[in-house]
């Protein structure tokens, strides 16, 4: 009896092996998110969602690939990259000329502009040159903190570096604003319900792609993304996924 | 923001964040059992003053008790795949558990130390006088008394070992604490969130505490 289960076992064991081999394994492409940028990336109810998230869905769906999305706090998805833990990052990241020297980018996939934030009924900041002597919040090792940083030349503005919740410390007036992409900064105030306000014009324009290491196997990830990206523009698919999340095409 | 307590919000995060907490207690158990088993030859060494072996074990629990929990597990899992490519292979789970378990011996191998240390030097005398070697006088006879002793202290580390796993969301490990991160920032309910994983700790600690308890009577009970 005992030599009959343990057979059993054993050929369960062989046959699950075999089944358990698919016929054409799918590559996987490891997409790095922070899973906290409302709309772009984040969880609700365990579900994660948002723009990027059906982005790259749709993008595996046409280039054949197993999408596998990696979470981490924003600061440490370029060590990621680098590290080769991830393939790319999905995480509106701003082709920048710094990051131009180190990694490749696939076509940018939404063009936008920076924007200041402050808490609502302010009315002393409206341009760049107000945030002189107040303190800004923006997302550590994110472009805005580059671009504020290449404004500053003279270190007037206290920038203070955050890894998540800054739009709530402008609330708690522990910062004075916080500078971010204008989208994301919309839906964010629409989302959040939290007492914001877009404090004047955007200022810089920016285009955001997705960065990839600049080796063989990365490269050709990115002429597939980049084949996929422009068949979703041509069919309409990626002006669709932004209305859904930022209810406006700010993909062109 | 003037919010009341979000009573109901609490009510259904829990649910959502227990069913992350078996990978924080993953981490908590796989990095204590790898601890303790490296604390133990740490101590050893140590104590028997092996030579050379002894002089690694110092420099190693020296840095290990020297640098933060954090710094370790950035160079782990950032840094050391630059300099080392087959680094990018472990993935930040793996990562975590080795960081834990590389930190924690340190300060683990130091109260195992103690603890044989308190064990009396007749003893170790005894078992050499009828022909034992001193690695078996330490398996055979001083170690199980020095576990003893130790277990209190042994459990503490586990304790703190838990709450460290916190640390790993850092690299990406979806544990309970990143779990209630990004909810936070998805529905800015930030003092709902956090009260949330903090009541999960406090409830799991409590647990073992109890555990500890019970586990010293029971090792008491032969004195």
């Amino acid at each position: 009896m005992k030599q009959q289960i343990k057979f059993i076992i054993a050929a369960l064991v062989a046959l699950s092996s075999v089944i358990s081999l698919p016929a054409f394994a799918k590559q996987t492409v490891n997409v790095g998110m922070s899973g906290n940028y409302v709309p772009f990336t984040f969880s609700e109810k365990d579900v994660l969602q948002g723009f990027e998230v059906d982005l790259w869905k749709e993008i595996a769906l046409r280039s054949d690939y197993e999408v596998k999305f990696v979470l981490s706090t924003f600061s440490g998805l370029f060590g990621m990259l680098e590290a080769g833990h991830i393939d790319t990052i999905a995480n509106q990241i701003t082709i920048t000329p710094a990051r131009l020297e180190r990694y490749v980018f696939s076509n940018p996939y939404v063009i936008d502009g920076v924007q200041i934030v402050t808490k609502k009924g302010r009315e002393d900041i409206t341009t760049v040159d107000d945030l002189k002597g107040k303190k800004v919040a923006v997302n550590l090792g994110s472009n805005f903190e580059e671009i504020l940083r290449s404004i500053d030349t003279k270190k007037e503005i206290n920038i203070i570096t955050y890894d998540s919740g800054f739009a709530q410390d402008v609330v708690l007036g522990r910062t004075d604003a916080f500078i971010m992409d204008r989208v994301g900064s919309a839906a964010l105030i629409k989302k959040s319900k939290l007492p914001l306000q877009l404090a004047g014009q955007p200022f810089e324009k920016i285009e955001n792609a997705m960065p990839f290491l600049n080796k063989p196997k990365q490269i050709i990830i990115r002429d597939k993304v980049n084949a996929a990206l422009l068949s979703m523009k041509n069919d309409g698919t990626l002006a669709k996924i932004s209305v859904k999340w930022l209810g406006a095409d700010v993909t062109q | 923001m003037q919010m009341p307590l979000d009573v109901q919000y609490i009510i259904e995060l829990l649910p959502i964040l227990l069913k992350y907490l078996s990978v924080t207690m993953e981490m908590a158990i796989l990095g204590f059992c790898f601890a303790i088993i490296l604390a133990v030859i740490l101590a050893v060494v140590r104590v028997l003053k092996l030579p050379l072996l002894r002089h690694l074990a110092s420099v190693f629990i020296s840095f290990f008790r020297g640098t933060p929990l954090l710094v370790q597990l950035f160079l782990l899992y950032y840094g050391l795949p630059q300099v080392l490519p087959i680094f990018a292979g472990v993935d930040a789970f793996t990562a975590a558990i080795i960081g834990l378990s590389l930190h924690f011996s340190a300060y683990m191998a130091e109260s195992i130390r103690a603890a044989i240390m308190g064990i009396d030097k007749s003893q170790m005398e005894a078992c050499l006088s009828i022909g034992m070697t001193r690695l078996q006088a330490m398996r055979r006879i001083i170690l199980p008394q020095a576990a003893r002793v130790a277990t209190p202290s042994l459990m503490n580390y586990f304790i703190d070992m838990i709450k460290s796993t916190s640390l790993a969301f850092t690299l990406g490990v979806a544990e309970i604490m990143a779990k209630a991160q990004m909810e936070a920032s998805s529905s800015f309910k930030y003092f709902e969130s956090f009260l949330a994983v903090a009541l999960i700790y406090w409830a799991v600690i409590e647990l073992f505490s109890r555990l500890q308890h019970y586990l010293e009577i029971r090792m008491n009970r032969a004195y």
